[in-house]
């Protein structure tokens, strides 16, 4: 039997055509619904952000400076993973007024950054297990995550990192999240891209160097698969780990995309335990809005489970 | 202030050929439904202002193709995670032709599917489908050629018409 697309297509329209169509009352009170929700949740967002600021602002240091490196260590990595553009909407309407472009750094909450001294180092560890990885909120479970092999970072201007010839191991995952007061089998609110890195000693600093190098060289850039200009710039990460990078990615929603008038932000944060490194990228889920609280908290969570595989 | 009536005599017109498209772009039941019912939310949201854009249809039509082309990517990103308990079963639709064609279909990359639904769907023209999509007249002749080239592979028994994608237009 053989058939021309033209009439595939109209037998598609009869299939279409048995579906059922919601009345336009039900649909119009859903976006009502919807619309008084995230109306709700914004404000939420923009109170714990403003006392969230007012803790971080006074933690944050330069960070740019970079030690000797120690001799490697003495088991060799896999090939370093390239950096490759993915879509990931989720947005944070709140970081407007209170960033600095300086990152953050802090030595008080971590271990002391990787001995330059070769011999008295401690060893990094060769590989990853699964408990390096955490759990989210029993409230935020929503039982999806993958370990699709996906970039570790979003795509900035096409830049490179030499500190990926130093990686040992690095293992990701997808994971998406709910809010707490959604069902728990409701439509993920968001998901991350969650890697986790170690360097050979010493040059997980350097991995975080050329990251805000990467973000300050990258101030607007058109994505491969995307017509709007993306912006980028440092935020003021807080005290995570040893040291931490915080950037977002920002570009108005496209029409019918979010809030009329909304930008679509990505956040993402890499933290530097010893010579181990997470990124969080938070990457939503459907043009949903992220809030940076839930970023920090989850940022907590991958900064704990770390150190406590490493204790 | 936004006019309930006239949004839903809008939607009572265009739904069900908004159904047509989310299903020849998203290739499956459920999400053409949900996307269907996602565009129109958003519409509503924003009735006042759309209710008097000179073409709210084609601006339907955009929001389900991006969100299509977004939960699209999605959907392959968590493809290994719903292999390990196993995605519920397709409902299989009653004609055969149009399982074929789906089945095909969710092989082509997005931008394939929304130029072949456009213009076999709505009768819309090279030039039409470029002002839609907002690419070059050329883009959309390569998204039809090689878009009919990938179902001809993929569907052995079709007679694919000999057409250039210049005579599409």
């Amino acid at each position: 039997m053989s058939a021309e697309i033209s009439n595939l297509y109209r037998s598609l329209t009869v299939v279409a055509d048995g579906m059922e169509v919601t009345h336009p009352e039900l649909v119009r009170r859903r976006a009502d619904r919807l619309a008084r929700i995230r109306v709700a949740g914004t404000a939420v967002a923009v109170a714990v952000l403003l006392g969230g600021v007012a803790v971080g602002g006074r933690l944050a240091f330069s960070a740019d400076g970079s030690a000797p490196l120690p001799p490697p260590a003495d088991t060799p990595g896999p090939p370093p993973t390239s950096s490759t553009p993915g879509p990931s909407p989720s947005v944070s309407p709140t970081l407007s007024t209170s960033q600095s472009p300086t990152p953050a750094n802090s030595t008080s909450g971590g271990r002391p950054p990787a001995s330059a001294t070769g011999a008295a180092a401690p060893r990094p560890p060769t590989s990853i297990p699964d408990r390096a990885f955490f759990r989210l909120a029993a409230a935020n479970e929503r039982g999806l995550e993958s370990w699709a092999k996906s970039a570790m970072l979003p795509a900035l201007c096409g830049a490179s990192y030499p500190s990926d010839s130093a990686v040992v191991q690095r293992r990701g995952r997808f994971l998406a999240y709910k809010k707490p007061e959604q069902p728990a089998e409701s439509v993920p609110d968001g998901s991350y891209r969650h890697t986790i890195t170690i360097y050979r000693a010493g040059r997980a600093d350097d991995a975080l160097r050329e990251l805000r190098q990467a973000v300050r060289d990258c101030p607007t850039q058109k994505l491969s698969d995307d017509t709007r200009t993306w912006r980028q710039r440092l935020l003021t990460s807080g005290e995570y780990g040893d040291e931490s990078v915080l950037f977002e990615m920002r570009s108005p929603y496209p029409d019918g995309m979010g809030e009329p008038g909304a930008d679509e932000v990505r956040l993402v944060r890499a933290v530097r335990i010893g010579d181990v490194v997470t990124v969080l990228w938070e990457q939503g889920w459907e043009s949903t809005t992220a809030e940076r609280a839930q970023v920090d908290a989850d940022s907590r969570r991958a900064v704990a489970a770390i150190e406590n595989w490493l204790d | 202030m936004r006019d309930a009536q006239s949004f839903d005599e809008f939607y009572r017109c265009t739904a069900r050929r908004m159904m047509r498209y989310a299903y020849a772009v998203a290739g499956d039941h459920t999400e053409a439904q949900d996307l269907v019912q996602e565009a129109f939310t958003r519409a509503w949201r924003q009735w006042g202002r759309l209710s008097e854009h000179p073409a709210p249809e084609a601006w339907l039509r955009l929001v389900v193709a991006r969100l299509a082309t977004d939960r699209w990517r999605r959907l392959h990103r968590w493809r290994s995670a719903l292999s390990r308990t196993g995605p519920p079963p397709d409902a299989p639709p009653p004609c055969e032709d149009g399982v074929l064609l789906v089945r095909a279909l969710r092989q082509l990359p997005a931008t394939h599917r929304q130029a072949l639904a456009l213009h076999y769907l709505f009768d819309m023209s090279v030039e039409e489908i470029a002002r839609e999509t907002d690419v070059p007249v050329g883009t959309v002749k390569s998204w039809l050629s090689r878009g009919r080239s990938r179902l001809a592979a993929l569907l052995p028994d079709l007679a694919v018409e000999k057409l250039e994608a210049n005579d599409v237009s």
